[in-house]
């Protein structure tokens, strides 16, 4: 055994396996002291600890794992307890010996004080001095692996991203590609064509592994959630202990994979949310007896799939969220005011505890964050399109539900075109989409409301909501298209100018700039290169619930009254003319049609139906007094009003344009807007 | 930051290449130059304003801006750089300047803030040259924050721009409420 080196990873790793599991099992005595098979098991994990190490030299190790192995044969004799102490010995002894071998990995083990720790264990005392958690770094790594930097892999899926929105765009080069064949001879559109067929075949196959090689890229950074949560068991034990409770642990689906960066933005918050339960949740002891509860709480992570998210819930049985005292220390926090507090249900109360600078001797304490705590846990959630909801029970539990994507690189989008650009909104957050008659939306608590669902959801202009001040349209149509977005079970319906559809888009990082953007959840590229902001739909509610311009009523009552205004028939040769009162006409509603000679006129008549007729004097061909005295002869005509616009300003021009039997006579020297209109609405309303 | 080298084009070659000849020019005229600034200058608010190369990335013609609900309105909006949403800014209101209209020959000038890259909107870019330092004088009270200095390079009046602190600057930054 003179060459250590070559055999150094094969010892990290088995030692490492070895203590991670004496660490588990010794958590696991605890709450089961009388299992002594379990601690036979224990006892063989220090055993081969000890031997390794032997065999290779590292003596302070080796003696280190016998006296772990000592400890635990008593216990397995019976001739010493599994209590409170003796377990607080063995981890610490478990701890030391991950930072001794840990340190031995690193090539400078000379620095430890073996005999010192022996000692005192020796003693047994627990050596003072943090827990250095070596256990999550050593589960992984080794074996059929290698290790590669997360930079490396970051930019392996964002070069595969890139890969992807341009295969989109070679895809809309080849539909281009196949519509060329249409000018072109038989003999070389046949031939455009099947290499068209034959580039598309080969376009389906690069494209295919284009797919299969992002979603390979995708799973190199997944990790199980026990990756994070195999540190939380200790410390969860170790502040309960601290404040003389105590806690059972628990998790379940601890191999639920989340995208890494994902992890690494739960770990803060489940970290916090933890601290929580055992702080302000479970209570102390005495407490519990009285209200009848098992003496021990417990705290379940639990982790499962749900769709294309993954549901993370932290839950314990302490006393839950009172909201009566949220709402007074939310009060006098001066967080709310005493009569807002007192409009929110209990369901709202207790989401204040989120709030900036929110806390309460009652719910939170030095320990776990100052009254920060939460408001970075919510940021944190929304930042990776998290949904997070609280539910409790005053006296029985509180639980804290995490919807999450299940990787941050790929979104189920669904995109929208508003106010001329294209946003999408998280599929997770869409409940649906959905075209609303605008007769259809009422007006209910001074909001507009459509009903949906068996309810009442609030409809508001996605325009609006991202700042635009402009009063909703109704499409010609007259329906409204709406994407009806969810939040902590509310709805909220965004009208849009259209719906695209639902795809999968490749999410960017904004960036440090509009890292504390809350309105995105990041941005994505669409096929023509151009980004599109991924909105963020927890601030869209915010927004909505601070009031924005809505109106749609109004505007479709503008667009019904437009819709039984007349037909006109504006006749004039000049096109500046006939743009003008066009637009004039057309900006009040009524329907327009131009005719640019007496005679052109009379033909249009012939076809259809008008209800007013504007036209000019001087013309090519019959002038306005002749097409005047030609529309009264004709019966469906006779009654229907004419309107003379001239240059003509004589009192008699005037008079012949009554005799022709016009019914007004404007002259295009004060020709103004006000003039015509008044006019035109004087005589067809 | 390595990787976007590979893809666009390196400007400290192009910058030194104009270097070189701008020194042609000078030797050409003058023998004895004194100590000089390398500065991109540009056209904001009709005025001129000039910045070290140093901190300049790229430029660029400006592409489609993509507005961003509930941030300044210093942040114009996001384009794509090579694949990388970056957010272009306006901060002529910060200069407290007049906004004439960006037109044909306006440029996003890309720089490198110690966080981010982002792309400053300009009316123009003047050009990329060394301006003398000892026509330099420290700005007056009257000038924005952000501005170091002014530099009288022959009739012109040339304001020299404290990058470093207009891009640390929490006001072309998104904040979180």
């Amino acid at each position: 055994m003179t060459d250590h080196s070559r055999y150094l990873d094969i010892f990290l790793r088995e030692a490492g396996e070895q203590i991670a599991a004496l660490q588990k099992g010794l958590l696991e005595l605890e709450r089961d002291p009388e299992d002594r098979s379990r601690v036979r098991e224990l006892m063989r994990f220090a055993h081969t600890v000890k031997g390794s190490a032997r065999l290779l030299g590292y003596d302070g190790v080796g003696e280190l794992g016998s006296r772990l192995e000592d400890l635990l044969d008593e216990i397995a004799a019976g001739k010493r307890s599994a209590d409170g102490p003796t377990i607080d010995l063995l981890l610490a002894g478990t701890d030391a010996l991950a930072r001794l071998v840990d340190a031995v990995g690193r090539g400078d083990d000379s620095a430890f004080d073996v005999d010192g720790f022996l000692a005192a264990f020796d003693r047994g005392e627990v050596p003072a001095g943090g827990v250095a958690k070596t256990v999550d770094r050593d589960e992984a790594g080794f074996g059929d692996t290698v290790r590669a930097g997360v930079k490396t892999l970051d930019r392996l899926l964002n070069r595969l991203g890139e890969l992807l929105i341009a295969r989109s765009r070679i895809e809309e080069r080849l539909a281009t590609l196949k519509g060329m064949a249409a000018g072109l001879d038989d003999a070389t559109a046949t031939a455009l064509r099947q290499f068209h067929r034959d580039l598309e075949g080969e376009f389906r196959e690069v494209s295919a592994l284009a797919q299969e090689l992002h979603g390979d890229a995708m799973t190199l950074r997944m990790l199980p959630l026990s990756t994070l949560t195999g540190g939380f068991e200790r410390m969860v034990r170790d502040l309960a202990r601290e404040q003389g409770k105590e806690v059972e642990f628990r998790v379940t689906g601890s191999s639920v994979e989340l995208d890494r960066a994902l992890l690494e933005e739960l770990r803060p918050v489940l970290l916090h949310l933890l601290r929580n339960a055992v702080d302000h949740g479970i209570e102390p002891q005495d407490e519990r007896v009285l209200s009848g509860k098992p003496l021990r709480g417990t705290i379940t992570v639990s982790a499962c799939h749900e769709g294309n998210s993954v549901l993370i819930e932290v839950r314990d049985d302490g006393r839950g969220i009172d909201p009566v005292l949220v709402r007074e220390a939310a009060v006098r926090k001066g967080i709310v005011s005493k009569e807002e507090a007192e409009l929110l249900s209990d369901e709202e109360a207790r989401y204040l505890v989120m709030a900036p600078g929110f806390s309460t001797r009652d719910f939170i304490t030095d320990v776990s964050g100052r009254g920060v705590g939460m408001d970075v846990v919510r940021q944190n959630v929304e930042r990776v399109k998290g949904e997070f909801v609280l539910r409790s029970t005053p006296g029985s539990f509180t639980v804290i539900s995490l919807r999450l994507p299940l990787t941050l690189a790929l979104l189920d989008a669904m995109l929208v075109r508003s106010g001329g650009e294209t946003y999408a909104f998280p599929l997770s957050f869409v409940a649906e989409s959905f075209k609303v008659a605008a007769g259809d939306i009422v007006t209910a608590g001074g909001r507009e409301v459509v009903t949906l669902r068996g309810g009442t959801i609030p409809l508001v202009p996605l325009a609006s909501l991202l700042g635009g001040g402009e009063r909703p349209a109704v499409p010609p149509s007259g329906r409204i298209e709406a994407v009806v977005v969810r939040h902590r079970e509310q709805f909220l319906a965004c009208s849009v100018d259209r719906v695209i559809g639902s795809t999968e888009v490749v999410v960017k990082g904004v960036g440090e700039q509009l890292r504390e953007a809350s309105s995105l959840s990041g941005a994505t590229i669409l096929g023509d290169g151009t980004p599109a902001p991924i909105l963020s739909v927890p601030w869209l509610f915010s927004r909505a619930e601070r009031g924005v311009r809505t109106g749609f009523r109004q505007a479709a009552a503008e667009l019904q009254a437009a819709r039984t205004r007349g037909k006109v028939l504006v006749v004039d040769d000049s096109l500046t003319t006939r743009a003008m009162e066009q637009g004039i006409l057309v900006s009040r509603g009524y329907e327009t049609e131009v005719a640019v000679s007496g005679e052109d006129a009379l033909e249009k008549i012939r076809r259809q139906r008008f209800d007013l007729v504007v036209t000019d004097i001087q013309m090519p061909g019959i002038d306005g007094f002749e097409l005047t005295r030609r529309l009264r002869a004709i019966p469906d005509y006779r009654e229907v009003p004419v309107i003379v616009v001239s240059s003509l300003a004589k009192d008699e021009d005037k008079r012949q344009a009554m005799e022709a039997g016009a019914q007004a006579y404007i002259v295009k020297g004060n020709f103004e807007q006000g003039t015509l209109l008044d006019a035109v609405e004087a005589l067809i309303g | 930051m390595e990787e976007k080298r590979e893809t666009g084009y390196d400007i400290n070659s192009i910058l030194s290449g104009m270097k070189e000849e701008y020194w042609r020019g000078v030797s050409e005229v003058q023998e004895e130059a004194g100590e000089t600034l390398e500065c991109v200058t540009l056209l904001l608010g009709g005025e001129l304003y000039a910045f070290e190369t140093v901190h300049a990335a790229e430029v660029l013609r400006i592409p489609k801006l993509i507005r961003v609900p509930g941030v300044p309105e210093v942040i114009t909006g996001i384009f794509n750089l090579r694949g990388e949403i970056t957010a272009a800014v306006d901060i002529r209101p910060l200069l407290g300047l007049a906004l004439p209209e960006i037109g044909e020959r306006g440029r996003i000038v890309v720089v490198k803030g110690e966080k981010f890259l982002t792309g400053i909107l300009t009316e123009g870019i003047v050009g990329i040259a060394p301006l003398p330092l000892d026509r330099y004088e420290t700005a007056g009270a009257t000038r924005s924050e952000y501005v170091r200095g002014e530099i009288h390079d022959g009739d012109r009046l040339v304001l020299l721009l404290d990058l470093p602190k207009l891009l640390a600057s929490p006001a072309i930054t998104a904040t979180g409420h």
